[in-house]
């Protein structure tokens, strides 16, 4: 089936959104969608999902667990508009409605392998934090920090001429982390 | 035609005095390449930090380049700018870093500076704000005129830049 359509080919996403760190806030919840160019179609698994209310945790690490996966499969012609995981992080305010707590997005990573990544949600507008256009006329005030852990599988990149560099197994490190954890 | 795809984030930028920041980003390439896809230019959001000194803007790069030739290695120069309650701007930095010429995912630390002008502008900067800034941007990415300057430390952006190869081994090239 390769054979007969050369020009496509595959990337595989799994993993989770594993925990948050918020100063500030508790009880909160996160959806994660995917944000991609024209090139590119999910074509196995869910492209978006909304997680479970979760609380800080009552030792002294204070951490907020999801424990969400993730695992979806797009297929593209062209690595132009590469996959971004956003990320919308919600909890209660004094009244008990849900407002938003910060948004963040990243680039779902393209050498196969395991990546611990840790990420920034500021507050500013939906679906705008994946691109960069129009960015210029917000103001944001960044708060708190996301973990995810994604495993990426590729298929057929070699195939087409693309050269995606080594396999990482070590992880992007934030703020507070040890450089290059190993899974 | 050898192909290169430049995918990655402006995380943030730390070590600036100054702290509602925003950065201005550009790309220059030679006369061999060509932009297929994705804007050269752009500017980030203001981000004030609540946590820590670090501004943070995760702000995303997505660019498709097609090249003839190896001069010209695509470089992204970054202006560090500060906005103040007022809304009126100051120049925090100005810096550049070749994009990497390896494929996979590279984390980059990119220093800045800032002209620094008379003994008169510096101390009008400290009470008024402003100070001098370059007439021309490519001084930002260009060592030809970079004598004349006399410029003081800002702080460092953090970038992460992922970088996919095509067909370099067709032509040979080794990366």
């Amino acid at each position: 089936m390769a054979a007969a359509n050369p020009s496509i080919f595959l990337l595989m996403v799994n993993g989770q959104v594993e925990s948050a760190q918020f100063p500030e806030y508790d009880d909160l919840y996160c959806k994660y969608c995917f944000v991609y160019g024209q090139d590119w179609a999910p074509t196995a698994g869910l492209e978006e999902g909304i997680s479970q209310i979760t609380s800080k945790s009552q030792d002294v690490r204070r951490a907020l667990v999801w424990n969400f996966p993730i695992d979806v499969t797009f297929k593209s012609t062209n690595p132009y508009g590469w996959p971004q995981i956003v990320l919308s992080v919600y909890g209660p305010d004094v009244f008990g409605n849900d407002v938003v707590r910060g948004y963040g997005a990243v680039h779902v990573p393209f050498s196969p392998g395991r990546w611990f990544m840790g990420r920034r949600p500021e507050y500013t507008d939906p679906k705008v934090v994946a691109q960069g256009e129009g960015r210029e006329v917000t103001r944001v005030c960044s708060q708190g920090f996301v973990t995810l852990l994604l495993s990426v599988v590729t298929k057929d990149m070699r195939k087409l001429g693309y050269d995606t560099g080594p396999a990482d197994t070590r992880g992007v490190p934030g703020p507070g982390l040890p450089q290059g954890v190993p899974r | 035609m050898a192909e290169v795809h430049v995918i990655g984030q402006i995380i943030g930028a730390t070590g600036f005095s100054e702290s509602s920041l925003f950065c201005k980003w550009g790309i220059h390439t030679g006369a061999a390449w060509k932009l297929l896809s994705g804007v050269r230019e752009g500017q980030t959001q203001v981000d004030t930090p609540q946590v820590g000194d670090m501004a943070y803007w995760c702000h995303p790069i997505d660019l498709h380049f097609a090249t003839k030739g190896l001069q010209g290695w695509p470089r992204l120069h970054l202006q560090v700018w500060s906005q103040d309650s007022f809304g009126r701007c100051q120049l925090a930095g100005y810096g550049f870093c070749h994009v990497p010429s390896s494929p996979g995912t590279h984390q980059l630390d990119c220093p800045t500076w800032r002209p620094l002008g008379s003994w008169r502008e510096q101390l009008a900067r400290a009470f008024v704000g402003g100070g001098p800034q370059l007439l021309h941007a490519d001084t930002i990415y260009s060592g030809a005129d970079r004598y004349r300057l006399h410029t003081a430390a800002g702080g460092t952006v953090r970038l992460e830049l992922g970088l996919l190869l095509r067909h370099f081994d067709r032509y040979g090239v080794e990366c």
